[in-house]
């Protein structure tokens, strides 16, 4: 179904900022930072800086009435459905590839985790707004659930494409439905009227709890 | 500074990361007119066994591993060329084709892989992310190679691992040509499960199966 661009919005205002600790578990180390190489921690200052210029978040969603959607089964018992489609850009990935070809594998593997990290925190900020956006209508908002996991086939990704412009924000989908660039990040929301049928914890603000509300 | 100081440089460089002082003593073995192969065997390799040593002990993690592995690759890049002209070889562990597969554009753990991989010494052929389920066995025939390394990021494209199995024994090449598989959504079962002969957890347990398939 092509949904009206002017129900196509943005989530603006999108911040990333950047766990240290985590950053560090990614990358491979299970010890503290204080145990971690001096020129090791230096590359890892200096990839980060390189994200001023190279990371570009965007997210785009649209709030459907459940007769909107496919009516998926995943949709089932939802009054409405967010789409969300986030992204970083394509810039990071480029230089990750630069790296490489320059055998510089250990950078390119800190932007990688950088990168990550960035595109994980687009996908909380615009899940928590529109979580909130949920609250605001009263209803109860799902976790968020990607094409891929359950029972929302990967395949799935083409109705987002369908629904969303991903091309406004600079994202396609391969044959194969992988996301370029794949430092990007889809899902949906349900917005229940009834809160037995979300195990979100609704009632818990912050950061932390919402870094687990995703599937 | 007698030979035996600058082969254990060598691999003091390749330990400590410094990608500097590697590429420095490669040039200083092309201008002693050293015997490359010692200078490969007994300088740079001991340095990188260490590294996995240290690796198992706990004492280094993926990117210590990946900088030294950075250092071999600089080095030999310098050695290469001369080794050529005088057409030396070092002995190769084993030649390896690897890429990922089919539908999956995901690269860098399997860089890392192919990285590693060449640092201990084997012959790599990376044929990329995206690759066509055929070219891996086509590639494998055409070099003769032991191992392919597959990997894999998506539960989707997880499945061309195991066609890739399935092709291998369907062409009675799978007593020739052993499969790894690696890929965030892989696990042990799943390379149990498909019939693999090795499952890289990450880089350094990959170099470590594919080690244990050329010793078997």
């Amino acid at each position: 179904m092509l949904v009206m661009s002017s129900r196509i919005k943005r989530i603006e205002n999108l911040k990333i900022e950047f766990d240290e600790q985590r950053i560090f578990r990614l990358i491979g180390y299970k010890k503290k930072s204080q145990e971690i190489k001096e020129p090791i921690k230096k590359m890892i200052a200096e990839e980060k800086k390189k994200l001023e210029y190279l990371l570009h978040p965007a997210s785009i969603y649209t709030i459907l009435d459940y007769n909107e959607t496919n009516k998926h089964p995943v949709f089932k018992d939802a009054e409405k459905v967010a789409l969300c489609l986030c992204t970083i850009g394509p810039d990071l990935e480029d230089e990750i590839n630069q790296l490489m070809e320059k055998n510089e594998m250990v950078r390119a593997l800190i932007l990688d985790s950088l990168g990550s990290e960035a595109a994980e925190e687009v996908a909380i900020q615009s899940d928590r707004r529109l979580a909130d956006m949920a609250r605001e209508l009263r209803f109860w908002p799902s976790k968020r659930y990607s094409p891929g996991y359950g029972k929302w086939d990967v395949k799935e990704q083409k109705y987002i494409f369908q629904v969303l412009p991903g091309k406004d924000i600079g994202v396609s989908l391969t044959e194969s439905c992988m996301m370029i660039p794949r430092k990007s990040i889809s899902f949906r929301i349900n917005f229940y009227k009834n809160k037995k049928l979300t195990t979100r914890k609704n009632t818990i603000q912050g950061k932390s709890n919402d870094r687990n509300n995703q599937t | 500074m007698s030979k035996e100081e600058l082969l254990a440089r060598m691999g003091k460089a390749i330990i400590e990361g410094d990608k500097d002082e590697a590429e420095s003593l490669a040039k200083e073995a092309l201008e002693e007119k050293m015997d490359l192969i010692e200078v490969i065997e007994k300088g740079y390799v001991p340095g990188i066994k260490k590294v996995g040593d240290l690796w198992e002990k706990g004492e280094y993690f993926l990117p210590e591993l990946i900088t030294s592995a950075e250092c071999m690759k600089s080095a030999m890049n310098i050695l290469q060329p001369e080794m050529e002209k005088a057409q030396i070889q070092a002995q190769s562990k084993g030649k390896v084709i690897i890429g990922t597969v089919e539908g999956d554009i995901h690269d860098i753990g399997k860089n890392l892989v192919s990285s590693m991989l060449s640092a201990n010494g084997f012959e790599v052929h990376d044929l990329g992310a995206d690759v066509k389920l055929e070219q891996f066995i086509e590639k494998a025939e055409e070099v003769d190679a032991h191992i392919i390394c597959l990997s894999a990021l998506l539960t989707t494209t997880m499945l061309g691992q195991k066609r890739v199995i399935e092709i291998l024994k369907e062409k009675n090449l799978s007593d020739r040509i052993k499969v790894l598989v690696g890929g965030a959504p892989v696990n042990k079962k799943w390379a149990d499960d498909i019939g693999a002969d090795g499952y890289g957890e990450n880089a350094m347990v990959a170099v470590k199966a594919a080690q244990q398939i050329i010793e078997e």
